[in-house]
């Protein structure tokens, strides 16, 4: 079994590219990232590539070079980077290759996600009824736990807000202009207590990432960043989650809580040593509920640690210093990567104005997506 | 496997509101026609709990823990025809 580096990563903007196809975004972002590493395609041994839009990732070969590798397509709906990012590391952990690159590209229409509800299992009277919606879900959650944990709407606000002047931050955000608590808290509602700047918007992008051996990392950087864990999980009996009709009486946690807990204990590492974290924000609720699902907080304590601005750049548990979902938008099948992004370059101090202050030496990413599957990526120096 | 008649009765767990039109294949009005439902989580009894429709969408009418019915609702018609669906109403 070998350790996992990461040498190289690459980043298409994520935002709205008319005339751009996502395999032609894709293509800059695997460029960008063989550059990184300062490598070149003909190095990489096998790839890995998530989307939803683009059937066959695997067809970018045929934009970057005819090298003849093994090429896998993978897709876990809004955790398709994790799976992506796992079959990348295990190919490496495992003695199979020494070089692979995961890549994640897609190109959504604007609006929510709408989809025959077949396709993930869902009988066609749930969408006919106006339930099949995961924004519909996300309300739900978030205001139920709002209501039993003590969370004021002003914190979803705070969440926003904050996410949006990270973005202004980063010139590879789909939003960069921040935005005051109370026009977030006013704009229309949506799913309640989520309004519209509450959630992210589905847009276009791509992101990838190149892994190596660890003890060959040293050939092309002296800023390795080493994977330590990546767990996916699906849901368990007794966990509501997004796109289902039913659930039963008794409760169990969700998918990101167990994914988390598997992460941290595979890598060694505790919550408290993390030191920038990326959450799902598909919506304002979910940072907040993630937060501790993920076990960076107890249920109810976010009130407070957000007003007090611990989740900001500068603070004690910087979360999404990027914008995350909520400024980048999501291209599902490259959200995951771009967090993957945002945490090497942070880890190797290459942040810019948005460089979390005091050497970070961990990193965590955290996804989640239909129909109740989870990631959690822990990465570090 | 065999058939259980769930209570018509429950509690509500978790609910919102829909604000804007669902995408298509959605069989209710859209566009200007569109009002906004809410939605919930319903318990029935200690069986199980169910999604669907609230005849309630104002967020000042809904609760947490309050005691909800199954009953039928017009969505659409369909040259002339009523079709129904069911959703929940406060008790």
């Amino acid at each position: 079994m070998h350790d996992v580096a990461i040498i190289g990563v690459g980043i298409h903007p994520f935002g709205r590219f008319e005339g751009k196809s996502a395999m032609e975004m894709g293509v800059d972002a695997i460029t960008a990232a063989v550059a990184d590493a300062g490598i070149t395609w003909n190095d990489i041994q096998f790839g890995v590539g998530g989307s939803w839009t683009v059937a066959n990732p695997d067809a970018i070969v045929g934009m970057v070079g005819l090298s003849g590798i093994p090429f896998t397509n993978v897709f876990n709906a809004c955790a398709t980077a994790a799976s992506a990012t796992k079959a990348c590391a295990d190919g490496i952990r495992l003695g199979d290759y020494d070089i692979g690159i995961a890549v994640g590209l897609d190109k959504h229409p604007r609006g929510a996600f709408t989809e025959d509800p077949a396709l993930v299992g869902m009988p066609s009277w749930y969408a006919e009824n106006g339930q099949y919606l995961t924004t519909q879900f996300f309300g739900m959650k978030a205001n139920r736990y709002l209501h039993e944990h003590g969370i004021s709407h002003q914190t979803l606000a705070k969440v926003v807000n904050k996410n949006l002047r990270n973005g202004a931050l980063n010139p590879n955000a789909l939003r960069r202009k921040p935005m005051a608590e109370e026009a977030i808290l006013d704009s229309p509602m949506l799913n309640y207590p989520l309004t519209q700047y509450m959630f992210c918007s589905p847009d276009e992008g791509a992101a990838a990432v190149v892994m190596c051996r660890a003890d060959l990392a040293h050939r092309y950087t002296d800023k390795p960043v080493f994977v330590r864990a990546v767990e996916v999980r699906t849901r368990k009996y007794g966990a509501y989650e997004v796109n289902t009709t039913f659930a039963p009486v008794e409760e169990d946690v969700a998918p990101t809580v167990y994914a988390a807990r598997a992460a941290f204990e595979k890598a060694g590492i505790e919550p408290a040593d993390v030191d920038v974290i990326q959450l799902q924000d598909t919506d304002a609720g979910a940072e907040v509920i993630h937060m501790a699902e993920a076990g960076f907080c107890a249920d109810g304590d976010q009130e407070k640690l957000i007003a007090e601005g611990a989740t900001e750049i500068g603070g004690a548990m910087p979360v999404n210093t990027d914008g995350g979902l909520l400024a980048n938008g999501e291209p599902i099948g490259a959200s995951g990567l771009r967090q993957l992004h945002e945490i090497v370059r942070q880890l190797r101090g290459e942040a810019g104005d948005r460089q979390v202050p005091g050497n970070p030496k961990v990193g965590f990413a955290q996804l989640y997506g239909a129909p109740g599957t989870a990631g959690a990526t822990i990465l570090s120096t | 496997m065999t058939e259980l008649a769930l209570p018509r009765r429950g509690t509500l767990i978790a609910w919102t509101t829909q604000g804007f039109p669902p995408g298509r294949p959605y069989k209710g009005p859209t566009g200007s026609r569109f009002e906004p439902f809410g939605v919930g989580l319903v318990q029935l009894g200690d069986v199980i709990r169910v999604e669907g429709r609230l005849t309630e969408s104002d967020p000042g009418k809904l609760a947490f823990g309050m005691q909800v019915e199954l009953t039928m609702i017009p969505l659409t018609s369909v040259d002339g025809d009523e079709i129904v669906t069911f959703a929940f109403q406060p008790v």
